[in-house]
């Protein structure tokens, strides 16, 4: 070699090698896999702060990270270990979701959550073939069906429509015969969760479905689609989507005279103050089913989540997403104890967590906050009771008890994932 | 070429790697480049895999808009057809995963040409808008073709394999993503030299022109479509083996308008180009996913959740600084380097 080059070629090495050592500087290991964490109790948070989902996932990231602070710095962790909380905002992008639940694994948490459907279908066969525990705080039927390392902290979409469809019948159904139902479904796992069980169940439950019509997230006008279903005179109107998109949808049917007429309920996903603040009026009477109980109610955790939210986060107060998500966050600390508890901090692994900490969750009560939170074999949903409300005077009112979702075997239905 | 290196021949001529150095750069690059595993974290993995698979089909849409000049902004749709292709061939078929990666490829490449053909009519801004079209036309069919495709619920995808191959693991799947990106960049470098390369520009530079020249547009930009939208099923098939899950909701537009990005941040028409501006746009992704804790932790007086817009406004603001200050990309500021390097030290 030309012996002038020598320098350029020594200097391209050094070059290359600093840039090739820079991701592992940055990651600060050597090394990867699952393992006892090394110091702490860590867990990983994939956050929907940003995107297309932020109206529901920045009030829930909110609220587990203030959940966490509370347990950390007011209860002392657990059993004197420190929680080590891993967020990263997903912004609602699958790819990203992927490079986070990577890293996550790679941090040695020890299990991880998200909050919605979308974000764990990106997530979970990672997960999964990694035997790395999760839970989503919103899911669809195929978060959980056929039921393996990921859990739900919720009754899914289809358990809402079961929910309602069987309230419905017993409370508001007045007619003979087998009363009509519309469908107006977000075009994403939201809406095909509820299509779902409309589809396993409606029959049982001695409904008619006449239209399923979809919507997409930034609709901004359903008139045509109303106009469809209005010619079929429903008795019942079932929407299963996020609160702008049934904001719209409810406006709509106000408009086109339906509604005050037919009933209207809301999944869990579509039924929040935003709805109420979007739609005003128009949403007064319309009906929702919802896992957890109402910013006031008098229950254990209210006192302690009012303070934080008001204190950190004033802006979501009386959003109900921060109420899911300060339970989850009292479900990750009780998983969490009941892991220490059973193996000791010293032995944990995603694994261990799995089989002594999500496995033996048993009649946990997340503060009153919503169902009583357990493990049932075969039945990934980890609470499995949710309540209707209904917009009265502006207000969201609960008009029934908590009513436990049974579990629907999508997985013995030829048609499901087909 | 540094000063006093000539050629002798047409093939020496034509080598893409013409002097000892550059033998050894490539030697140091792929030396890095293949020990990653051993020192890198999943996570860098992760990143990596996906780096590798948007540089597949930022290289695609190059070909298409920077090396042709046909504006597409459907090319995550174009993208879908080949994940699903490939999802659907291995899981519900159960065929090989390398079946599954060259059909994805011909399926991409042929519904590609089918919204290619208004090309020969339309351009810019209404090519676009065709574009656009496709985009949304292909996830509809994904969403409502369930059968086939899991509609709204998605569809698992097992892992590649090959023979008793089987990449599960990030590290494995680097080496199988970079080496199919590596034969990718190297088949489009030599394209970009032959007949078609140099009718693709030529089409760009004056499609009137081109054809008085005895091009033929039809053929042409047909060409440029399937081969552009061929790398996107590659890179489909690729991303669908890699997530191990599929839904439509992962093909989005904003996604078609990344990779119009990358390729403009990067330099249109050039080789490095994507490849530059994948590092860039990814990186600078990750960069703000791993910052944005830290601000919101070291910085309690500014409002909560403050961090969430960087992303949104450092990608914007990107754009727009590339447009004014450096529009032909990266590419060029690296050729650039390249050309003070080649008088270094004087």
């Amino acid at each position: 070699m030309n012996h002038r080059r020598l320098p350029k070629v020594a200097l391209a090495i050094v070059i290359t090698l600093a840039i090739a050592v820079v991701p592992l500087l940055s990651s600060g290991c050597i090394g990867a896999g699952p393992g006892p964490a090394p110091s702490g109790l860590k867990v990983g948070f994939s956050i929907c702060y940003t995107g297309v989902a932020a109206e529901k996932g920045r009030p829930m990231g909110n609220a587990k990270l203030d959940c966490m602070k509370y347990i950390n710095e007011e209860l002392g962790g657990i059993d004197g270990n420190q929680i080590e909380v891993i967020w990263r905002d997903n912004e609602y992008d699958a790819a990203k979701a992927v490079t986070i639940i990577n890293e996550l694994m790679n941090e040695d948490c020890l299990f991880f959550t998200t909050n919605s459907s979308k974000m764990m279908a990106a997530s979970m066969e990672i997960a999964n073939r990694a035997s790395f525990p999760g839970f989503t705080v919103f899911s669809s039927p195929v978060c959980t069906h056929p039921p393996q390392h990921i859990y739900g902290q919720m009754p899914d979409y289809g358990d809402d429509w079961a929910s309602f469809a069987t309230y419905y019948m017993d409370n508001i159904w007045q007619g003979s015969g087998k009363p009509k139902m519309a469908l107006h479904l977000l075009d994403n796992p939201t809406g095909s969760g509820a299509r779902d069980a409309a589809r396993a169940l409606a029959g049982d439950l001695g409904i008619e479905i006449v239209a399923d019509e979809e919507h997409s997230a930034t609709t901004i006008s359903e008139m045509e689609s109303l106009t469809r279903i209005k010619a079929l005179n429903p008795d019942v109107l079932y929407i299963s989507s996020t609160p702008q998109p049934t904001s719209i949808i409810v406006q709509n049917a106000v408009d086109l005279g339906m509604y005050p007429g037919v009933a209207i309920g809301c999944g869990h996903a579509s039924f929040t103050s935003v709805l109420v603040e979007l739609a005003g009026t128009d949403a007064e009477g319309v009906f929702g089913v919802y896992p957890t109980v109402n910013w006031g109610d008098n229950v254990p955790a209210m006192a302690k989540m009012t303070e934080y939210c008001q204190e950190l986060h004033p802006d979501d107060y009386g959003n109900m997403d921060y109420i899911t998500s300060w339970a989850e966050g009292l479900i990750v600390a009780e998983i969490l104890r009941l892991a220490v508890e059973n193996v000791g901090v010293g032995n944990l692994t995603p694994q261990a967590v799995e089989e002594h900490g999500f496995k033996k969750l048993d009649g946990f009560d997340a503060g009153g906050l919503h169902g009583p939170v357990s493990y049932t074999q075969g039945d990934n949903r980890l609470s499995k009771s949710v309540r209707v409300f209904q917009v009265q005077h502006g207000d969201i009112v609960p008009v029934s008890g908590w009513v436990e979702a049974p579990l629907i075997k999508y997985e013995d239905f030829d048609w499901f994932g087909q | 070429m540094p000063t006093g290196i000539r050629s002798y021949n047409y093939a020496q001529d034509m080598a893409i790697f013409r002097t000892r150095a550059h033998w050894v750069w490539l030697g140091v690059l792929l030396a890095c480049l293949f020990t990653g595993p051993l020192y890198w974290g999943n996570y860098w993995l992760g990143v990596a895999n996906l780096i590798g698979i948007t540089i597949i089909a930022a290289m695609g849409l190059n070909i298409l808009t920077g090396y042709c000049g046909q504006l597409s902004i459907g090319h995550a749709g174009f993208i879908a057809v080949g994940a699903y292709t490939a999802a659907v061939l291995t899981n519900r078929f159960e065929m090989p995963f390398l079946v599954g990666l060259i059909c994805a490829g011909f399926s991409s490449g042929l519904v590609g040409m089918i919204f290619g053909i208004p090309s020969l009519r339309v351009k810019g801004f209404y090519l676009a808008i065709s574009t656009i079209a496709a985009q949304f036309i292909i996830i509809w069919v994904i969403n409502h073709w369930t059968p086939v495709t899991g509609g709204f619920n998605g569809m698992s995808v097992p892992p590649a394999q090959i023979g008793r191959l089987t990449f599960i693991s990030q590290g494995s799947q680097f080496y199988l993503i970079m080496i199919i990106v590596m034969i990718v960049v190297f088949l489009a470098k030599n394209l970009s030299r032959t007949r078609a390369g140099r009718a693709f520009v030529a089409i760009r530079d004056n499609d009137i022109a081109a054809q008085v020249m005895g091009i033929s547009l039809f053929r042409y930009k047909l060409l440029a479509f399937f081969i552009g939208c061929f790398l996107a099923g590659i890179a489909g098939s690729l991303f669908a083996h890699w997530t191990g899950f599929l839904n439509a909701e992962n093909f989005t537009m904003m996604d078609s308008i990344l990779y119009v990005g990358i390729i403009i941040i990067g330099g249109l028409g050039t080789i490095v180009g994507p490849i530059f501006g994948v590092l860039f746009i990814r990186l600078l992704q990750q960069l703000i996913t791993q910052i944005s804790p830290v601000m919101e932790g070291t910085l309690p007086n500014l409002p909560a959740g403050f961090t969430t817009g960087i992303g949104p406004m450092v990608f914007g603001i990107a754009i727009i600084l590339f447009l004014i200050f450096m529009p032909r990309g990266l590419a060029h500021r690296w050729s650039l380097v390249r050309a003070s390097y080649r008088l270094w030290p004087f």
